[in-house]
């Protein structure tokens, strides 16, 4: 007994070692590099843990001014020691700041939209509650490069190309419908008797959706919100097609824009790297709970 | 649905009240005007433009080519070797998912210290952006300095440093490793909720009888996983189809169209070659096949609403 005690141990012990590295070990890397200077990054082999850390990376980004890349000064920046910054370095923080407005303001919508939506779907028998519910389920699962073409001649047309707004309204269609999802699941859950009890007080629907179910409804809230912050700060394609310049590119294309620059310098790309994926973990670590709760009430549903 | 006396009997036992009616209505419509600007109407739109030779090299003249895109598409030989392409890199990456998932669920599904630590960091991979995720492993995968090409050469599996995402027989699968290592992670969380749903006493009473470990896991955990490993794969399968950002970031379909996938063919023909009839063809015919396949996942969700 004792040693399959001991046994079990040492099975979970290399296990959990294996799935550890699995997961990190790419992460570690690329902060690990982000703390190198461009001579010592391009060591073979290279240092696994930098042994002269240095922030001159972060530095670079913080501090970086317009500068326009000529034939003449492309070669101003020293290699050797990561001064080597692509020209777009200095659109990292505004792009940073247009991506949060964005997030946040397909939060808000987001909420607004789906909230009744999913109470409606939850708790009201109605006429057509079969045909919203499949309605909803087909706009879940189209595929956003399907969305390219006409999102750009539609937006286009309204003028809205590089404009931040064209961005919110198209990151709405893939948001929304997954956070109906997981609300309506949610809302099923809770007893009918809620909505009895207060529709017999004399609230009406309104109400009772504002005064009983949205408090209760808080972790599920606190899953879309999550979910929709992240889809948006992480969204690439659809920004790639609407964006042209500073004023509307948001983190991802500012990000991919660096290692196209022709002027590639790893370490300053690794510290950018790191700066994009600083607020998404640490969001997803300190809300592991609700974030896991979200997936699986969306995902076991559909 | 199933039975339409049933329901219709249905209906006249709990009669649906007019204000009932009418207050859903109000609570439905921004969700059905939200969705309608931004999702049915793009639809019916793209299969309207798809039906027209618009190139915005030459906006002026939209002829009317009935299905003609369509049929560009399919005498392409580059569509069908993309077609060819997505299918090997959907079918790898799908396997290897499900693969590791399993094995990261079982472990999460034992109670040990420090579950909760391996839970929490489970989720890093699922919460960086594509992009990022791209941007990491094209420099793990740099053939020069790479952390991958290092690692190889002092294990000594390698005696120089060699080309990576420039090679045509490894592209592919490179790509396939950075998609699998971000997605692995929601796949775990789906299976794991399935082991969570097995129920402890079926474990047992095959113990009682006498059922080894590797025996319970056969006739209980894998019967009992079919669901979870029937989610992960329609999801992930609509997921590697339409994957786009890794090919943008990493090889941009090359080298020589070693990784030229179906959504990087939607990307070259509308926004490098400008023709937008062409592009919403090729995506029509990606929705399409997505549809089909989420049509299975419908038709289960709506047994449990």
């Amino acid at each position: 007994m004792r040693v399959s005690h001991l046994g079990r141990r040492a099975l979970l012990f290399t296990a959990s070692l294996l799935f550890s590295l699995y997961v990190l070990a790419p992460v570690a890397w690329l902060v690990s590099s982000s703390f190198q200077s461009e001579a010592e990054i391009t060591s073979v082999p290279p240092h696994w843990l930098p042994s002269e850390p240095t922030a001159e990376n972060f530095r670079a980004i913080f501090t970086a001014s317009d500068k326009v890349v000529t034939y003449e000064n492309r070669k101003q920046g020293d290699t050797a020691t990561g001064g080597y910054i692509p020209s777009t370095a200095s659109h990292l923080l505004p792009a940073m700041w247009n991506s949060l407005v964005v997030a946040l303001a397909v939060v808000v919508l987001n909420l607004l939209v789906s909230v009744p939506a999913a109470y409606a779907l939850a708790k009201i028998r109605f006429i057509g509650r079969k045909s919203s519910i499949y309605f909803m389920l087909a706009t879940r699962v189209i595929p956003d490069i399907a969305l390219v073409v006409p999102f750009f001649l539609f937006i286009q047309k309204l003028g809205l190309l590089d404009n931040l707004g064209s961005l919110v309204i198209t990151y709405l269609a893939i948001t929304v419908p997954f956070s109906i999802f997981i609300l309506t699941g949610y809302f099923e859950s809770l007893p009918d008797e809620l909505d009895k009890a207060a529709r017999v007080d004399g609230c009406s629907r309104l109400q009772t959706l504002l005064l009983v179910f949205l408090p209760l409804a808080l972790p599920s809230l606190v899953a879309v919100v999550l979910f929709t912050f992240l889809t948006s700060w992480n969204e690439f394609l659809l920004a790639l097609m609407f964006t042209q310049t500073q004023a509307s590119q948001t983190m991802p294309i500012v990000v991919a824009s660096f290692t196209s620059d022709f002027s590639i310098s790893f370490s300053f790309i690794n510290a950018a790297g790191v700066l994009a994926i600083v607020p998404p973990v640490i969001i997803a670590v300190l809300f592991e709970r609700y974030i896991v709760s979200g997936l699986t009430a969306g995902a076991v549903k559909g | 649905m199933r039975n339409p006396v049933a329901a219709l009997r249905s209906a006249l036992r709990h009669p649906v009240s007019a204000y009932d009616q009418k207050s859903a209505m109000w609570l439905l419509t921004p969700m059905v005007v939200v969705l309608m600007i931004v999702a049915v109407f793009p639809v019916v739109y793209s299969f309207w433009i798809s039906l027209y030779d618009l190139k915005l090299t030459r906006p002026h003249r939209v002829p009317f080519v009935w299905l003609g895109n369509y049929l560009k598409v399919f005498q392409d030989p580059l569509f069908w070797d993309s077609v060819a392409r997505t299918f090997s890199f959907t079918v790898m990456s799908v396997a290897a998912i499900m693969l590791i998932a399993l094995l990261m669920a079982l472990l999460l599904n034992e109670e040990f210290r420090g579950r909760r630590v391996l839970s929490a960091i489970l989720l890093i991979p699922w919460a960086i952006p594509y992009v990022a995720n791209g941007l990491m492993w094209k420099w793990i995968y740099d053939s020069g300095y790479g952390a991958l090409n290092g690692l190889l050469l002092q294990l000594g599996l390698i005696d120089k440093y060699i080309v990576m995402l420039g090679d045509v027989d490894k592209t592919l699968g490179l790509i396939t490793n950075a998609f699998v290592w971000k997605e692995v992670p929601l796949a775990t969380i789906l299976l794991l909720v399935t082991l969570k749903s097995i129920r402890a006493d079926l474990y047992s009473a095959a113990k009682v009888d006498g059922a080894n470990v590797w025996q319970r896991f056969v006739h209980i955990t894998l019967p009992a996983l079919v669901p979870g490993f029937a989610l992960v794969m329609i999801y992930e399968t609509m997921m590697a189809i339409r994957h786009f950002d890794l090919f943008f970031i990493l090889t941009e379909g090359g080298p020589a169209e070693a990784s030229h996938v179906l959504a990087w063919q939607v990307y070259v023909e509308t926004f490098r070659k400008l023709s937008f009839g062409t592009g919403a063809a090729l995506a029509y015919i990606m929705a399409i096949v997505t549809f089909t396949l989420a049509f299975f996942i419908i038709r289960s969700t709506s047994r449990k609403l």
